[in-house]
């Protein structure tokens, strides 16, 4: 099937250029990574792609700050890079290897995928978990973290999203994933993420997040907090999953009715934290 | 707008669609092993090495594979001879109507050439996009097992 409407396809090779060409095509214009969104439904004002895998954006690099990985860069990439296999245990990869089917993860970005803005993305609460960070750039480059580009559609207006920071994990940290969904290739009913940091035996960071309640991943303050200042037991853990599923708002939709998210909520936020608590005893012997 | 791609090693200088898909493209072209099958990426029986990895040809905008090289099933064989994984697909029973081998075939492909020794695990990994309706994948598997054998002696 030929998208007739489209009548130009830009493959520009910087980033000036990619932007003056997004400027100028304003809400007819649209910036794609891998382009699997827009070749599956392209709205119907839009009639040009400003396609940015020629700029040199798709580099992964470690460093004392933590990761850097371009926006252009495949999931795939991203899965086999030995910085990210070590990363936090691995928590990356075996989330990565729950998303899509390998000839999906070929074709898809990491910034892609980030800006999506899916509900059901299994990449985008594991990223809000890690407490990543991502550089836009328009008139001028902002580095901000991750939560802020989901706080309006229009931080991302007119802008790119050309790199993706993961900070460098402190001691005793360990983060876990956890995805519930009818068959392996199904896109979540729910997902969470979780991320903890314990210092002294107690807990003095915590990320609580669930993706697919059917909207788009966002954090559990209250349970994040109820952790803070505890030691990670079984104790806290239950209580801490009750705290995430009384406070979490989840609703209906075609794939998963509120009362089923409701339950998968506590299960996937004791199952996360179970694993963290594992991780950080694993580390310790 | 015109674009240029290496399809099995012969150079094609083609006037595409801004808005045509590479599976659309390749089979106009004569590519008839890349299937139409579901058009949503779900079935993989489009799938092509886009720059030597396996992609579903029916998400990726033909204007984006400029400059590029695609294998699909037809450039596996070279002079006559099966391809290690075309023999292997066909002395396990791994096809019955065919409509996803050559899927299965790229994909397999894929997963040889960057992990020569996969576990079952990987191999069902490596294989869980291409959808298939006629068996039950265990050929397909043991057909992976196979090609990977065939192809490692052949590099040894």
């Amino acid at each position: 099937m030929i998208r007739t409407q489209l009548k130009t396809y830009h493959c520009p090779d910087d980033l000036k250029e990619a932007l003056t060409l997004l400027q100028q095509g304003g809400k007819t214009a649209r910036v794609i990574g891998g382009g699997i969104d827009l070749a599956l439904h392209l709205p119907p004002d839009v009639t040009a792609l400003i396609d940015l895998s020629r700029l040199p954006l798709s580099s992964i690099e470690a460093s004392s700050d933590g990761i850097t990985i371009g926006a252009t860069a495949t999931m795939t990439e991203v899965l086999e890079h030995p910085a990210i296999a070590s990363y936090l245990n691995g928590v990356i990869v075996t989330t990565l290897l729950q998303v899509a089917s390998p000839l999906l993860r070929n074709l898809a970005t990491i910034g892609g995928t980030l800006v999506s803005t899916h509900p059901w993305s299994d990449v985008i609460p594991l990223f809000l978990a890690l407490g990543a960070e991502v550089t836009l750039v328009g008139e001028m480059s902002e580095r901000i973290p991750l939560s802020d580009l989901y706080d309006s559609r229009e931080r991302l207006k007119g802008k790119i999203l050309t790199v993706v920071h993961l900070p460098k994990p402190a001691a005793g940290t360990a983060a876990a994933f956890r995805q519930f969904s009818r068959t392996g290739f199904d896109v979540a009913l729910l997902n969470c993420a979780c991320f903890v940091r314990v210092e002294n035996g107690r807990c003095i960071e915590t990320r609580i997040i669930v993706g697919g309640t059917p909207r788009l991943a966002s954090s559990l303050p209250k349970a994040e907090e109820s952790l803070i200042g505890a030691a990670l037991t079984e104790e806290a853990i239950e209580r801490t999953a009750r705290i995430a599923q009384e406070s979490s708002s989840v609703g209906d939709d075609r794939r998963a009715s509120a009362g089923y998210r409701r339950e998968l909520v506590y299960v996937g936020v004791k199952r996360s934290l179970s694993e963290i608590k594992d991780q950080l005893e694993e580390a310790k012997r | 707008m015109k674009i240029t791609l290496t399809v099995n090693e012969i150079r094609h200088e083609i006037e595409i669609d801004p808005g045509e898909t590479l599976l659309d493209l390749l089979r106009r072209t004569g590519y008839k092993s890349v299937k139409k099958g579901c058009g949503s990426g779900d079935c993989g029986a489009c799938a092509v090495l886009l720059d030597g990895r396996a992609v579903n040809s029916c998400l990726v905008f033909a204007a984006k594979a400029d400059g590029s090289t695609i294998i699909t099933a037809e450039g596996l064989e070279k002079d006559g001879d099966l391809h290690p994984i075309q023999e292997a697909f066909l002395e396990e029973g791994a096809v019955q109507c065919g409509y996803c081998t050559p899927g299965m075939e790229i994909a397999t492909l894929d997963l040889l050439t960057h992990n020569p020794n996969p576990s079952e695990e990987e191999i069902k990994e490596g294989l869980s996009g291409n959808l298939c309706r006629c068996t039950g994948y265990v050929k397909q598997i043991e057909a992976v097992k196979a090609a990977a054998k065939k192809m490692n002696k052949g590099a040894s």
